[in-house]
């Protein structure tokens, strides 16, 4: 196994692997959202305005994976 | 009868518009890097192909001014700061009370974030953090959107070493600019919270050793039960403080690489759809690109906001 393959190897697996937390996560959040907007249709604002920012947060854990993935094919 | 519309257009518009799409499609997907693993190489012109585009982390250096080398991000960031200014300038040099329409377009965009700003902070605080929400909120929009003209990254320049360099890149992509705007928002909430609420009483927050040494003066003193549960509960304290002081810190990394991660990945993304299907595959990742560089230009404004809410919050609920 030369280093080349095993990057790009390290490189596909990291991605893939670090996106299924998030994944589930940024589907957990759609799911409380839907929720409490069929609960309460009037407070459609905050709801959404608050969901956004949580999805921020977690989709931000799948961009540190994006980052290393992209820094080993790229630069290491 | 009037005649028949399509999407607004006659029959005849809308085939020959359909005609159009479909050879641009076909054109493209024959010539870019899948139709030419799948069918081999077709003979086309050489200037269909598109090269296999290198991206590269850190940004080109285009010239050095007094010993800095000024890399084509920091034009790109130096354009977009002129592009606010310019406009922020045209347009309120003759205010008027009824407004026209470029001035009521961005009074319409002001009061939006002023109203976000509130909604989320409350009414005086909203307007005391406004201008630097607003103005991180205006910086990474204009450098995501500048970045997504076409021809912005075509320009080449050969630079002093030699070498054909990009004159403009996206200045989100530099790690240097997401970095530098998370330290000022870092500052900025610092700043507003000792402000508000005192320089010892922000301080207590992260160091909190009141309880602890409460609780051995209670030992010392003869309340040996409520002193070792002081002291439990003190030893606590402190390291939920040291937690606090660290996710302080860590906001830090995590604002600058969520930002830059977001805009390098559409960008190798942008530069990858470019390379396999040339003219089509990349239109819908564009939509993807104007809606990313927007959520992430509110994400990086609307966090500084709510971390500055929850700094300057008057006294925190004792958890007993």
């Amino acid at each position: 196994m030369d280093p080349e393959m095993m990057k790009l190897l390290a490189a596909g697996l990291c991605m893939g692997l670090g996106a299924i937390g998030p994944g589930i996560g940024i589907g957990i959040l759609g799911l409380g959202a839907m929720n409490a907007l069929g609960r309460n249709p009037e407070a459609r604002g905050p709801i959404m305005t608050n969901m956004i920012l949580a999805i921020a947060f977690a989709e931000a854990v799948a961009i540190y994976a994006l980052v290393i993935a992209v820094v080993l094919i790229f630069v290491a | 009868m009037p005649k028949r519309r399509f999407l607004g257009c006659s029959f005849p518009v809308l085939l020959g518009v359909l005609l159009v799409i479909l050879v641009l499609f076909l054109v493209s997907l024959l010539s870019g890097a899948l139709g030419s693993s799948l069918f081999g190489d077709l003979g086309l012109p050489s200037w269909l192909s598109v090269p296999q585009p290198h991206p590269e982390l850190p940004a080109g250096v285009v010239f050095h001014l007094l010993g800095f080398p000024i890399t084509n991000s920091t034009i790109a960031a130096w354009l977009s700061i002129i592009v606010l200014v310019g406009i922020s300038y045209a347009v309120t040099r003759r205010l008027k009370l009824i407004p026209n329409r470029v001035q009521s377009m961005l009074e319409a965009a002001l009061g939006w974030l002023l109203n976000f700003c509130q909604e989320v902070a409350g009414e005086e605080n909203g307007r005391r953090f406004f201008p630097v929400v607003t103005t991180i909120f205006l910086f990474v929009i204009t450098n995501a959107w500048l970045s997504l003209i076409p021809g912005f990254g075509s320009i080449l320049i050969t630079n002093a070493e030699g070498e054909t360099v990009e004159l403009f890149r996206g200045a989100n992509t530099d790690i240097n600019l997401p970095l530098a705007l998370a330290l000022i928002s870092f500052i900025f909430v610092e700043y507003w919270g000792i402000k508000s609420v005192g320089l010892f009483r922000y301080i207590r927050k992260f160091i909190n050793m009141g309880r602890f040494f409460g609780a051995i003066g209670q030992i010392f003193s003869g309340k040996i039960k409520a002193g070792f549960a002081g002291l439990f509960n003190g030893a606590v304290d402190i390291f939920v403080g040291a937690l606090e002081a660290l996710s302080e810190l860590v906001r830090i990394v995590s604002f600058t690489f969520r930002l830059f991660g977001n805009m390098t990945g559409g960008e190798i993304l942008l530069l990858m759809m470019l390379f396999l299907v040339p003219f089509v595959l990349a239109i819908p990742f564009y939509g993807l690109e104007l809606l990313v560089g927007f959520v992430q230009a509110l994400i990086f404004g609307g966090l500084t906001l709510v971390f500055a809410t929850i700094a300057v919050a008057p006294h925190a609920v004792e958890a007993d």
